[in-house]
């Protein structure tokens, strides 16, 4: 293969977004389309063309295109996806409906479960048991899948079929066997069997996500299809490639199978470009900061690789509750988002007269009063331009003139009356209460996990990011935050450099002490050789591959595993004493004490492989630049008033971001503008830019 | 109140939230006690140096909440306040001081600022053991319950006081577990001392108190005003339930709305009974102005103030007010029931905010226990509930319980630690009660022994012979019904030997139904019948609609 260049594609809900690079002629080249939501290949040929040309490459010189997408969770949310049937063991078709069967709202009484995927007359069930052990209490009823297949597909008109059975995460042979029945009467039946999907212990979790991985299957396949086809047509014969939700990329014929792992591809790529940051400045104790303007996600980032989890929720009634959405086994970058940014509305609360800010949000339309596009309720976005944080002259460079007039009068009527305090109160009441919410959040998920934001680095983006990120990094007491150029590009940029990665898992229940190793050791290494093929499918060198094996673990009795590293890949009684230390030492870390007299035991088991990521020169990212300074105040472009908590109105400096050369070093308050975005920085910071054009900012 | 603006006091409000919130996490994460994790049957609370509550978690049992301050009172009785230090941590789990049952363990910390005693933290989590008898609502006496701990010192300046720990441990069949969990209550609060600690030192506070009042005067506020909008009058309701053996449990109540005020009363209740199903004042307390704080004012986060404008009182002696040392380890039995009084008491009344009466009020918790294959003990209880009542918004949800909220675990995972397999575990039709909107469906469950010794069952249930009401010409849903194959019937509420090779089955009761079935969209009826929600003959019966 000649081609040197790559592009990353993100084709989002509203924007498909692309970045070219090629390391070879040193070219970096950004693309924006609207996304083509009947067809999304149509977009994508289109942009990718148009950077071809821009650049002027041809197609002969890419090497691959790595792409991710918001299809698959907009499918669940819109629930667009496929008629699906599902086969279950006799006694068992209620699973998903039956759930975990908890309130996610205590006080709530009219409380809405998240609707099913597949309606109780789709869910048929099948005569067969296999017991925890593997041993075949009722055979499997062979009639009695012909027959409840062919009444699906003829009367119910299913157009894809998940079957999931119990204990087949242990043992699949009654679903492998049901699965070639189906196949062999309707071989283009798409079909998901819980086994392979995920083969984890816990009926509603696996059985939710062979549900929704046969949901989203027949539009995948269509889509991928497509896209391959329309690429090849353009004598395209590089590699295509798909982010997966746990940060790395994969094949295309992984993907069609297992489309689910596809949920959180979006996502993800802002996750391993803020990994990517970390590790080009060598900052190994990260917390990501993505705030845009419906949610704010926070990642943990260390030694320059998202922390990561094995379950989601996806398609919740309620957005940002907790419970209120459909659980599924996949591997995605460990994240919170939660309903802050930039669109969130302000509101006084009729109970208790007290502010609240989101996660209600006014979104991209009407969007913030001061858009003028409608909007009338006071957002995030409206309180930071009475604040003076941002330019009305200058948002979005300028392209979009802010009316803070209309803003003034609506926060002065919605608010501040209503709360009986002065118009600048209220509106830093906003930012003072969404930063609040933003930190608590990141306070809980790092408590979580037994770590101290003390000892992190804020890196922030989103277009509302850097306008939060001082005060959010202040509220967690962080001393160093980081804030890349180009707050839109930064994200995508993940797409790039991301690695080859792929996760597997089996679950196989015991107590440490009685573990079957020889048993343990197979599943690992049957897990490591698929891992490997995948990794093979999208170029990997097979001399580069590495395999991280891992079990989720407990104290015998308890509820809730925890992640823990196994020392190899080949396991005896003699590991027992490093396997227990790995277990008390995450233990430790989380909760803060260790249980040394109880016994352990394990549930699942998992391999992670992973070939190397490729680098970028960010210096060629921002080689769009035209002429930069060291001496800041070159890069000064006049002094505007901001309001600061407790200090009042104070004259901030105002910088040009592309002005600012490496090695300029200022002092706050100052506003740092660029394109999409603003960097707040307040008086007691001390800022200088990096080799990389990010801007380092120091807190006392 | 003026010390705060009402922006402040927003953020540091969802601040110390936010600090019960935490505390909760690890505490539910490390709990042996499945009664926690699955029921979520713990609450973490901040209170003031008064022991009023400021902040409680989210998630936990709402009920523990309005309780835990009631108990820290009762330690600043026993302990004066100058005899705390820091690093003391105080537990009981006496039921007239605290949640009304021995299971539960109450841990209360006492947060320093500056020299002096500022607040409290407290936790509360169900134990995996307190001796005694195991499961069982057919004790006569509290003694015979498990062990009792009045309030006792389990930290002391920092120091563990070991007798406390040997004699408990002494007392319980799994001293392991039951002292990990206790911990974790201790390591719960010192997240919360720590944080609260940390917060003070951010906001520059000398002390919670203003605080505390100016919250406590916002939540008051919130509720005033909710009970407001209800008109003036008294509401009544009687309800029953199966009670134990032939006395059944007769709940009558009376809900008083004067002005911003409401007051409970629940004169002419049944008396108290020497068995198990007693409900101490506390709890009678906690789940009467739980359904209301749901009714009237959601959304307002709670503290001490939120229940100031309700009174609750139950007579003497009455089964919701029971003398020491009457028997209450399923007081759950009896306390699970009062919403539906008072949400039937206010039905005429407000009928846009109630719903009807839930078929998992009470629990049904079926407990099997034994030796396995391997000689190992195992006991474990099957997590499911009835379905909740319907609303004049919406049908019941299935298989929900309310106004606890209880979870079920994986039947893979249930089998895998015990010696059952469980045939099937599926939704029961025609098990919600008919209605314009239909109550929630009940699930039933089929489960195997499979040891070669027998298994002890222990049942904690109600329902048999009074399935759950409905409200507004709503129906009944379908009562409970527990069932062994060789065609007995094990007490509902007591133990009973189970056979190797026998299969119990548990049908657990549906919700009942609001309003007239005759008005129910008959498009609904016929998507009911379509997914088997009902059948073709009850589509008939109840709605007059064929399939």
């Amino acid at each position: 293969m000649s081609g040197t260049a790559r592009i990353g594609v993100d084709v989002g809900g509203t924007f498909t977004d692309f970045v070219l690079h090629d390391p070879a002629r040193k070219l970096v080249a950004t693309g924006k389309r609207l996304t083509t939501p009947d067809d999304p290949s149509e977009a994508i040929i289109a942009g990718t063309m148009r950077l071809l040309e821009e650049t002027g490459l041809t197609t002969a010189d890419l090497h691959s295109i790595v792409h991710g997408t918001t299809l698959v969770t907009n499918t669940i949310i819109e629930r667009t996806g496929a008629t699906v049937g599902l086969l279950t063991t006799a006694g068992f078709r209620d699973v998903i409906e039956i759930g975990r069967e908890t309130r996610y709202d205590l006080y709530d009484l009219y409380l809405e479960a998240p609707p099913t995927l597949v309606p109780r007359h789709r869910r048929l069930e099948i005569p067969e048991r296999i017991d925890v052990h593997g041993t075949t209490l009722l055979p499997l009823d062979e009639d009695a899948v012909r027959a409840a297949v062919t009444r699906l597909v003829t009367e119910e008109k299913i157009e894809a079929l998940a079957i999931a059975f119990m204990h087949a995460y242990h043992d699949d042979r009654h679903e492998v066997r049901a699965g070639a029945i189906v196949a062999e009467m309707y071989p283009d039946l798409p079909l998901s069997l819980s086994s392979r999907v995920a083969p984890e212990i816990r009926e509603f979790e696996r059985t939710s996500t062979a549900c929704a991985n046969a949901y989203v299957q027949p539009l995948m396949r269509r889509y991928l299809d497509k896209l391959e086809a329309d690429l090849a047509a353009l004598g395209f014969v590089g590699r295509l490639h798909v982010m997966l939700s746990g940060g790395g990329i994969a094949a295309v014929r992984d993907a069609k199978e297992f489309p689910i792992r596809l949920i959180e591809s979006g996502p993800a790529a802002g996750a391993m470009a803020a990994s990517f940051l970390a590790r080009l400045t060598g900052e190994n104790h990260v917390v990501s900061f993505d705030m845009g303007g419906t949610t704010a996600k926070m990642c943990l980032v260390e030694d320059a690789a998202p922390d990561r989890k094995f379950d989601f929720e996806a398609g919740r009634v309620r957005r940002f509750q907790k419970g209120s959405g459909l659980p599924l086994k996949v591997t995605v970058v460990d994240m919170i988002e939660i309903g802050a940014g930039g669109g969130s509305i302000a509101r006084v609360d009729a109970a208790s007269g007290l502010m609240k800010v989101g996660p209600r949000s006014a979104g991209a339309k009407p969007g913030p009063i001061c858009y003028g596009r409608g909007g009338t309720e006071p957002t995030v976005t409206d309180g930071d331009l009475v604040l003076g944080r941002l330019d009305p002259k200058y948002f979005l460079g300028g392209e979009m003139a802010l009316d803070p007039n209309a803003v003034q009068r609506a926060i002065e009527n919605g608010i501040a009356k209503g709360l009986k305090v002065e118009r600048d109160m209220a509106a830093l009441g906003i930012r003072r209460i969404v930063d609040e919410t933003m930190a608590a959040a990141t306070r809980m998920h790092l408590a979580e996990k037994g770590r101290d934001p003390r000892r992190y680095t804020l890196i922030a983006f989103g277009g509302a990011g850097p306008v939060h990120s001082y005060d959010l990094a202040r509220l967690l007491k962080m001393k160093r935050m980081l804030v890349p150029l180009g707050a839109g590009v930064a994200s995508a940029l993940g797409f790039l450099v991301a690695p080859p990665a792929t996760d597997l898992v089996r679950s196989h229940v015991g107590r440490l002490e009685r573990m079957d190793w020889a048993h343990v050791n197979g599943l690992l290494a049957q897990m490591a050789e698929e891992g490997r093929q995948l990794l093979l499918e999208t170029g990997a060198d097979p001399a580069s591959i590495t395999t991280l094996p891992a079990a989720d673990m407990r104290h015998v009795g308890q509820g809730f595993e925890i992640p823990v590293k196994l020392p190899s890949m080949s396991l005896n009684e003699a590991d027992l004493p490093a396997i227990r230390e790995s277990f008390f030492a995450s233990y430790a870390e989380r909760f803060g004490r260790a249980l040394t007299e109880l016994p352990i035991e394990a549930l699942s088991w998992r391999v992670a492989c992973l070939a190397p990521g490729r680098d970028i020169q960010l210096a060629e990212v921002a080689n769009t630049v035209t002429e930069s300074f060291t001496d800041a105040a070159k890069a000064a472009r006049g002094v505007r008033e901001a309001l600061f908590e407790g200090i009042g109105w104070l004259p901030c400096q105002v910088y040009d971001r592309y002005a600012l050369a490496p090695g300029a070093r200022f002092q706050g308050p100052a506003l740092v503008e660029e394109r999409e975005s603003t960097c707040v920085i307040g008086p007691d910071a001390q800022v200088s830019v990096d080799r990389f054009r990010n801007l380092v900012v120091e807190l006392p | 109140m003026d010390a705060f603006d009402p922006i402040t006091l927003e953020v540091y409000w969802s601040r110390l939230i936010s600090i019960a919130d935490e505390a909760a996490t690890g505490l539910l994460r490390t709990a042996f006690s499945t009664i926690v994790r699955e029921s979520n049957d713990f609450a973490t609370v901040l209170m003031d140096a008064k022991g009023d509550s400021i902040s409680e978690n989210t998630g936990g049992i709402a009920s523990f909440s309005c309780i835990l301050p009631k108990t820290t009172k009762h330690f600043l009785k026993r302990f004066p306040i100058e005899t705390w230090q820091p690093g003391d941590c105080v537990i009981t789990n006496d039921p007239f001081l605290a949640t009304g049952h021995l299971p539960d363990f109450t841990a209360v910390s006492p947060i320093f600022h500056k020299g002096k005693i500022v607040g409290f933290a407290g936790s509360i989590a169900h134990s995996p053991d307190v001796g005694g008898a195991l499961w069982s609502a057919d004790c006569r006496e509290l003694f015979e319950e498990g062990i009792r701990i009045p309030p006792s010192r389990l930290f002391r300046a920092g120091q563990r006081n070991e007798d406390l720990v040997e004699l408990l441990s002494a007392n319980v069949r799994i001293p392991g577990p039951v002292m990990g969990d206790l911990e974790a209550q201790v390591v719960a609060n010192e997240v919360a001392v720590r944080r609260l600690a940390e917060f003070l030192e951010d906001t520059g506070l000398d002390d919670l108190q203003a605080l505390s009042d100016a919250l406590q005067i916002r939540a008051d506020q919130a509720m005033r005003r909710a009970i407001a909008e209800v008109p003036d009058g008294t509401y009544r309701a009687t309800i029953e339930a199966d009670g134990f053996d032939e006395q059944v449990t007769r709940i009558v109540c009376a809900v008083t709305v004067s002005g911003e005020t409401m007051h409970i009363d629940f004169a002419g209740t049944s008396p108290q009974i020497d068995r198990g199903i007693n409900c101490v004042l506390n709890y009678t307390h906690a789940y009467s102005v739980y359904p209301v704080k749901c009714a009237l004012d959601p959304f307002t986060p709670r503290n001490e103030g939120s229940y100031q404008a309700i009174t609750v009182a139950a007579p003497e002696g009455s089964i919701l007010n029971p003398r020491f040392p009457a028997p209450c380890s399923a007081r759950q039995l009896t306390g699970h029931l009062l919403a539906g009084a008072i949400y039937k008491a206010l039905a005429d009344v407000l009928p846009d905010k109630v719903l009807a009466e839930c078929g998992g009020a009470p629990t049904m918790r079926a407990l099997f226990s034994g030796m396995d294959q391997n000689g190992d003990r195992f006991s474990q209880v099957l997590f499911a509930s009835g379905g909740m009542g319907a609303s004049p918004h919406r049908d019941g949800l299935p298989t929900t319980a309310f106004p606890t909220n209880v979870g079920a675990g994986s039947i893979e995972a249930y089998e895998s630690v015990a010696p059952l397999l469980v045939w099937r575990k599926q939704l029961r039709p025609d098990s919600g009660g008919a209605g314009r909107f239909r109550g929630g469906l009940g699930q039933e469950a089929e489960i195997e022994v499979r040891t070669p010794a027998a298994v002890r069952l222990s049942l904690l249930s109600d329902r048999r012979d009074h399935p759950a009401e409905g409200l507004l010409g709503g129906g009944p849903g379908a009562p409970a019904v527990i069932a062994i194959d060789d065609g007995t019937r094990p007490h509902p509420k007591s133990r009973t030997s189970v056979e190797t090779g026998r299969r119990v089955t548990l049908l657990y009761p549906g919700g009942g139904g609001f309003g007239d079935p005759k008005q129910r969209d008959p498009e609904a009826v016929r998507a009911d019948i379509r997914d088997g929600y009902i059948t073709e003959e009850a589509a008939m019966r109840d709605y007059g609609v064929k399939a």
